[in-house]
């Protein structure tokens, strides 16, 4: 299905499933492609144990272990948007409005080895599919957490907290991104290494089917720039792709809308560095002439413009 | 192609371990020399080997008579019979049910393996009636899965009811549980006489040459006895031998004729043989026989007690033995002690002196001592039992030294009276055990006689659980002597082709060991039993081989036949090579009761090659490996020595007709097991895969199952080890994936940020945050609350709190029973147990003393050997997690190492068109001057495996270069979607560009290596100094400094960097300031004086003031303000010219040192 082809970019989507989507992103620059894809990929909010108290652990796997199995079990997050930060919320350690609580209570009591597997976490009630346990197999159990042995208990609470993947990678909605452009290498970005023919030897890309076959004896046209990208997004499952692309675009535009915000303040906010913000480099105000700090002043003596009045004295 | 992942059937097995045999039998093989060659101790003819050592060592006689006139009372005592038993708790252990000791038992407790050793000592009084009593000789130590551990027949599923790996091997000692072993020494091959050149023969006397003939003979019992044939330069010859650590030299005609009742003749014929005509042989042979003329000695007898005269204390003979009976101990205990019988030992004597002449003449060569065709292996189970030989002769004279000391004392003494000979025994020290177990515990070798052995330290290794790898590697390790480490020349440490098939030539270790410590291959047995050779000389006369007794013949141009360095007969050179052809046809063929394992040397005639003659072996400690024998398609077992004169293909499409005669049955049979590991070693440079076998032995692994039953000090765990996708074929066979090393990565070969310059490798942030790589390091802290009591004195320490006041914080670590809380983290100075004190009244706690935290993983309650009293002893094991962190090790199974330099963020990671992101950068110039094929390769398969979700094989020499891996896993590759050559676009992760050129990215396996930076920085800015210099001391562990030495001070003087120079010399090390005197230029005699009220303490000169009294006498008065007052209320005046200056402490303390030898030093201060 085509979107409106006219201008501005536009995406096709050529296959979507549940965990997985495939599309053309078309008539956009390479930075913002990519800028899309980093976003998919780590800073999506979604929703992943972070806490971990354990009141009773028998098994034989260790605390920390433990914890960190638990982390990666991928959760659902849709409706995480309802959900807060943790560090922004109002409340001391956590409460409902920024974290979801689940409880894992196991003990074998056969000569059978018993199997923990993630449905066995018993979510605290919330209202909403939030928070639970990511399920895709045949038998509907959910990634094994651990194995117990007779006698052998498991007994603790997890906090789930929002997060993205820059801070860790179990907060991560993607599994893979696929990404491609340029399929027939017309504008010569790369060389494909050959033996003896490189036709030959590479494999021709799915993609190429989507664009013309280019000319050989065209003349290089050495202005061309990449438009089309070939982008396959593959998520965990806590989140459904094109929900994914969406967060990824609307967290790009709030990211640009901050830096927009920021650049246009007629003063910057807490400008030193002690109050976390940015420095001015010991300049107030870039009031004569609008020319960066520094420029066409050495930075050693001359007029006092520099480190006179530096925040770090 | 049979690699599989076979992950089920692993996993099956893991639940249900196999209930009748190991899955994995070639595990049980590789220990089998060290198993073997200790139940040889027990078991076979005779009772086993001590009980032949104890026969060898014979009857002590001993006289209740200190007369010269008298001898008095005889009484001959022996050790009848040795036994050992099976591990057991103590006697005095009255509530054990069960008296069985298992060893993870030892283990856990830190105690010894051990089980109790029976003498039968057996005694007769003035050769009346025997008496014996069964004495205990203490506990000795064990090893694992033999005939005296209960394990021995365990099946896996018992093994694992008993706490053990379900495929435990044993083959180790448990002492003060520590696993330690004994290792495997090169030493010269028995009854084998070896032609010698050897320059130090030359500094025994005035006309010694460099020539010699040695031979080490070995008893049944296996203990050695080498004797050396020196030829001086007149043409003499003479016999030298050790005895407890002294040499010997002895004419060798006089042992010839001490031998048996000959004459010159038969010595010469013996000799000479048929080449009468040869005039250098024949000369040197009539001065032989002449210079002995000048002892006089014509008959058996005579010799016999010339030499009994002679050796008569050096033998401790009794007075009641005569001269001659002396000598002919001597021949017995001394002269080639393998044969029993005087005149094969006549026989083999002529032959030797025969060659020792051969290779003056130049007629032969000499032979190597450091090629495998003359070695065997001192395996360890025979070094123990000869230890306990050693040790039982030590208990006899004991006996006798205490009855000499009775005599002495005049205590009264009645060999017949029982209570008198407990008496004895009671005051002697029957510990053989605690003899043995310091053996093992320090590898230190205490001996009288040195067990003909060229060393005294270095005997057994800690087997250490790393990892799997190197564990096993233990059993397979042989060592050349720690006598040839220290030698200067390399000549030892060469690889021969000799060596083929039964050392490895790729795993030794680099470095100082190297070409001395070498691997076992892995197809290599060696002999721990005596093959049955009594069928051979039957069918040796069967072909024609005239008996010995009834020719005269000698010299190399016949074939001379032994067995086991016996002289059985003697045939034509090419009967002979038809009598060893037609043998070899029959042992392989099984027919003739001859042993397929016997080893045929035939040594060819040749213009001054190797002394010929057929030499056939079927002894002790030979090594042998199976090669298949053309002729009947069957398996033969080859030994070293014969190996050189055959020719065996290594693959069967270079066998040539009328040339081979064998064929490998694999090629990678010449590889030990760690080298056979390494995938496609045959595309890699050699040295690199040397470096593997190291690291593979470094590796952060999975040192085993039982984990919770062990104790060790030390142990590294990886938590997501996987199964290799690239694995050669052994790999499964010796059960490696039961103890994962490593993980599979996706690596690219890319030079990408700069932070994978020279070595190093980064690692995808997000990969490590999945757990990549993630281990764990157990430490094992024992608490000994007796150790501050001596024994017999009554428990005043009790684990627990007591009943005074101490702090509530402890009992945040430490639960009520004053024991750590299992789970919980404890960092430096955290209390870990509480314990009362009695006689203080007051509860301690003990600490954690580690800048690391860590988490109590466990803790146990050990208890002491009775069982029955109060427990004082504890141990805790510390969990240390080890998330990979920048500057730790890894490396692949190539030899290609690198520590982490970064983890680089997901997002900026390059990644392929699929969205795949490497695990793991490398830098491409890793590649060129390694020339690591083998892990290009390995990176194909891996991602051909991996997209086929295949195991690859990656066993050496399968591919050809008709058909090679690039073009078998390329054609995988291309099925798959992919390129030929495992190239792939890649993206920029920051800009989203393709990069300019493909990337090779596929799957390796990675290791990661146990250095890790949390166990190796060091850093400081102040701490603890040394308090007679004041310097910083030295030692990471005591947060010291790192030296800045003489190069590094050249290195700094050289950029003129004169300021960090004094930082770091003077500054920031033992700066001080100190009150110098400037009129008479001293810094030890400046003081302090007493501060006066109103005024400040100053700085004064002692050596410069003078004492109140004098000054006034002198000048009348002083003032009052120039008065000052030391310590003591002494009055001076003066010595105040002083001043401050800055020194370093150092020169403080030479000049105390110096001026206490008088010397004194002046400084001179400027500016005045």
């Amino acid at each position: 299905m085509e979107i409106d082809k006219s201008d501005g970019p536009s995406v096709t989507i050529r296959e979507s499933e549940r965990d997985h989507v495939n599309f053309i992103l078309r008539d956009v620059d390479l930075s913002t492609a990519n800028s899309i894809r980093r976003t998919m990929l780590a800073e999506v909010p979604t929703l992943a144990i972070d806490l971990v108290e354990i009141d009773v652990n028998t098994s034989v796997l260790a605390d920390e272990f433990l914890s960190h199995r638990l982390g990666l079990i991928p959760l659902v997050s849709e409706g995480i948007e309802n959900l807060t930060y943790s560090r922004d919320c109002t409340c001391d350690n956590y409460c409902p409005k920024c974290s979801v609580r689940l409880e894992l209570t196991a003990k074998c009591d056969t000569d059978s080895t018993m199997n923990v597997y993630a449905t066995d976490l018993a979510k605290f009630h919330n209202g909403s599919r939030l928070g639970d346990p990511v399920i895709r197999d045949a038998n509907r159990r959910g990634p094994l957490i651990c194995k117990l042995r007779k006698h052998q208990e498991l007994r603790l609470t997890c906090i789930a907290k929002k997060g993205i993947a820059k801070e860790h990678a179990k907060w991560s909605p993607c599994a893979a991104v696929g990404f491609e452009y340029d399929p027939w290498n017309k504008l010569n970005h790369t060389s494909y290494w050959y033996e003896n023919d490189a036709a030959e030897e590479w494999p021709r890309s799915e993609n190429c089917e989507w664009e013309e076959v280019p000319d050989p004896y065209a003349p290089f046209d050495y202005k061309a720039k990449p438009s089309n990208y070939y982008i396959d997004v593959e998520t965990v499952g806590n989140l459904p792709p094109n929900e994914v692309v969406l967060r990824a675009v609307e967290t790009l535009q709030r990211k640009l809308a901050d830096i927009a915000i920021e650049l246009n303040k007629e003063t910057v906010e807490a400008s030193n560095a002690n109050a976390g913000g940015l420095t001015t480099y010991g300049r107030n105000q870039f009031d004569d002439g609008g020319d960066s700090p520094g420029m066409g002043r050495t930075p050693y003596g001359g007029d006092g413009g520099f480190g006179g009045n530096s925040s770090w004295n | 192609m049979r690699a599989q992942f076979r992950t089920l059937e692993r996993e099956q097995r893991f639940q249900n371990p196999p209930e009748d045999k190991s899955a994995f039998p070639l595990l049980q093989d590789a220990v089998a020399p060290h198993i073997g060659s200790f139940n040889a101790l027990t078991e076979g003819a005779d009772g086993g080997l001590l009980n032949l050592a104890v026969k060898d060592i014979g009857t002590k006689t001993i006289f209740d008579s200190n007369d010269t006139d008298r001898l008095g009372n005889k009484l001959r005592i022996r050790v009848e019979s040795v036994q050992l038993a099976k591990p057991a708790v103590a006697a005095n252990d009255k509530i054990s049910v069960n008296r069985k000791t298992y060893p993870s038992e030892c283990r856990e407790r830190m105690s010894t393996y051990r089980s109790r050793l029976m003498l039968k000592v057996t005694w007769s009084v003035n050769d009346g009636a025997e008496v014996s009593e069964i004495r205990e000789a203490g506990q000795v130590p064990v090893m694992l899965k033999t005939n005296r551990c209960h394990l021995e027949k365990f099946s896996p599923a018992e093994l694992v009811a008993q706490k053990e790996e379900s495929d435990e091997v044993g083959g180790y000692f448990i002492v003060n549980g520590i696993e330690k072993l004994i290792r495997m020494l090169i030493v010269q091959r028995r009854n084998h006489p070896m032609a010698l050149i050897r320059p130090s023969f030359g500094n025994r006397g005035a006309s010694y040459s460099k020539y010699g003939i040695q031979i080490r003979s070995v008893r049944p019992d296996q203990t050695s006895q080498t004797n050396v044939l020196h030829y001086l330069n007149d043409g003499n010859v003479t016999f030298r031998f050790s005895w407890r650590k002294n040499e010997y030299l002895v004419p060798v005609v006089m042992i010839l004729k001490a031998l048996i009742e000959t004459n010159d003749r038969e010595i010469f014929d013996g000799i000479v043989g048929a080449e009468t005509t040869n005039s250098f042989l024949t000369d040197r042979l009539e001065l032989l026989l002449r210079t002995y003329k000048s002892y006089n000695l014509y008959s058996k007898q005579e010799t016999l007690a010339y030499l009994g005269d002679k050796f008569r204390v050096v033998f401790g003979a009794t007075p009641d033995v005569s001269d001659i009976d002396v000598g002919k101990e001597v021949l017995k205990r001394i002269v080639l002690v393998h044969l029993p019988d005087n005149t094969d030992k006549f026989r083999m004597l002529l032959f030797m002196i025969r060659k020792l002449y051969a290779l003056v003449a130049g007629d032969c060569s000499p032979d190597n001592p450091d090629a495998t065709q003359h070695q065997e292996v001192l395996l360890g189970g025979f070094l123990y039992g000869m230890i306990i030989k050693e040790k039982i002769e030590e208990y006899l004279q004991n006996i006798n030294l205490q009855i000499q000391s009775d005599i002495n004392r005049g205590v009264a003494i009645n060999f017949n009276d029982r209570k008198y000979m407990s008496r004895v025994f009671m005051r002697i020290n029957e510990n053989i055990g605690q003899k043995l177990q310091y053996f093992l515990s320090t590898g230190n070798l205490v001996s009288q006689s040195g067990l003909d052995l060229q060393q005294v330290s270095g005997y057994t290794v800690v087997a250490e659980k790393i990892n799997f790898h190197r564990f096993i590697s233990h059993f397979r390790m042989v060592h050349r002597g720690s006598f040839f480490a220290e030698l200067k020349t390399t000549t030892v440490r060469k690889l021969l082709p000799e060596s083929w098939g039964f050392l490895c030539p790729v795993h030794t270790p680099d470095g100082s060991p190297c070409g001395l410590l070498n691997h076992l291959a892995h197809k290599c047995k060696i002999a721990t039993e005596a093959s049955d050779v009594s069928e051979v000389p039957k069918a040796l006369a069967q072909l024609g081989v005239s008996p010995a007794h009834t020719t005269f013949a000698a010299g190399p141009s016949l074939c001379c036949v032994q067995l086991d360095g016996k002289i059985v007969g003697w045939a034509t050179h090419e009967q002979g090579r038809i009598v060893a052809d037609t043998l070899r046809f029959w042992k392989v063929e099984g027919n003739h009761g001859i042993p397929v394992d016997l080893e045929i040397g035939y040594v060819p005639p040749s213009s001054k090659g190797q002394y010929p003659g057929l030499f056939i072996f079927g002894g002790h400690s030979r090594m042998m490996r199976p090669v298949k024998y053309l002729p009947l398609d069957k398996t033969d077992i080859l030994g070293p020595f014969e190996q050189v004169y055959m020719n065996v293909a290594v693959t069967p499409s270079e066998i040539e007709n009328n040339v081979h005669s064998h064929v490998e049955f694999s090629p990678t049979n010449m590889l030990s097991i760690l080298a056979n590991l390494t995938p496609f070693s045959d595309f890699n440079q050699s040295p690199r895969n040397m470096y593997q076998c190291q690291m593979g032995k470094q590796t952060m692994g999975t040192p085993g199952v039982a984990l919770v039953h062990r104790s060790d000090n030390k142990l590294y765990r990886l938590q997501t080890g996987q199964t290799p996708i690239v694995k050669a074929n052994l790999y499964d066979d010796y059960g490696m994936d039961n103890f994962p090393n490593g993980m599979n990565a996706v690596v690219a070969v890319i030079s990408y940020t700069g932070y994978d310059m020279d070595d190093a490798m980064i690692i995808n942030k997000s990969a490590d945050e999945r757990g990549f790589g993630y281990g764990t390091v157990y430490k094992v802290e024992k608490v000994d609350l007796s150790q501050s009591r001596r024994r017999g004195d009554p428990i005043t320490q009790h684990f627990g709190f007591g009943d005074d006041e101490w702090p509530e914080s402890w009992r945040e670590k430490l639960d009520a029973d004053g024991l750590p809380l299992i789970g919980v983290k404890v960092e430096e100075g955290d209390p870990i147990v509480a314990y009362y004190d009695e006689t203080l009244g007051k509860t301690k706690v003990k600490t954690y003393h580690s800048s690391e935290a860590g988490y109590i993983e466990e803790v146990k309650l050990l208890g002491d050997d009775s069982g029955d009293q109060e427990g004082q002893m504890i141990t805790i094991k510390y969990r240390i997690t080890r998330q990979p962190t920048i500057g730790d090790k890894f490396s692949s199974r190539h030899g290609q190492k690198g520590v982490c330099s970064r983890k680089w963020p997901q997002i900026d990671m390059p990644f392929s068109e699929t969205g795949i992101q490497p695990d793991v950068i490398i830098n491409p110039h890793a590649f060129p001057s390694r020339m690591t094929i083998g892990m290009f390769v390995e990176s194909l398969a891996g991602k051909a495996g991996a997209l086929h979700g295949i195991a690859q094989d990656s066993t050496p020499w399968i591919f050809s270069e008709d058909d090679t891996p690039a073009d078998f896993f390329g054609e995988q590759l291309r099925k798959a979607g992919y390129n030929y050559h495992g190239n792939e676009p890649m993206y920029s992760g920051a800009t989203g560009e393709e990069l300019r050129a493909d990337i090779y990215i596929g799957c390796v396996y990675y290791q990661r290596l146990r250095h890790m930076v949390n166990d190796k920085f060091q850093v400081r800015s102040t701490g603890p100094v040394n308090s007679l210099t004041m310097q910083p001391v030295k030692g990471r562990k005591r947060s010291g400094g790192i030296r800045v030495g003489e190069m590094e001070r050249d290195a700094l003087i050289g950029h003129g960097t004169a300021f960090l120079l004094q930082d770091r010399l003077l500054n920031c090390s033992d700066y001080t300031q100190t009150p110098v005197c400037r009129s008479c230029g001293s810094i030890l005699t400046t003081q302090t004086t007493v501060p006066r009220i109103g005024s400040l303490a100053s700085i004064r000169c002692r050596r410069c003031a003078h004492k109140l009294d004098t000054y006034v006498q002198k000048h009348g008065y002083a003032n009052d303000s120039d008065i000052w007052e030391d310590g003591q209320g002494k009055k001076f005046v003066g010595g105040d010219d002083t001043t401050t200056v800055a020194i370093p402490f150092v020169l403080k303390y030479l000049d105390s040192e110096l001026s206490a030898m008088g010397i004194k030093m002046r400084y001179n201060v400027a500016p005045r």
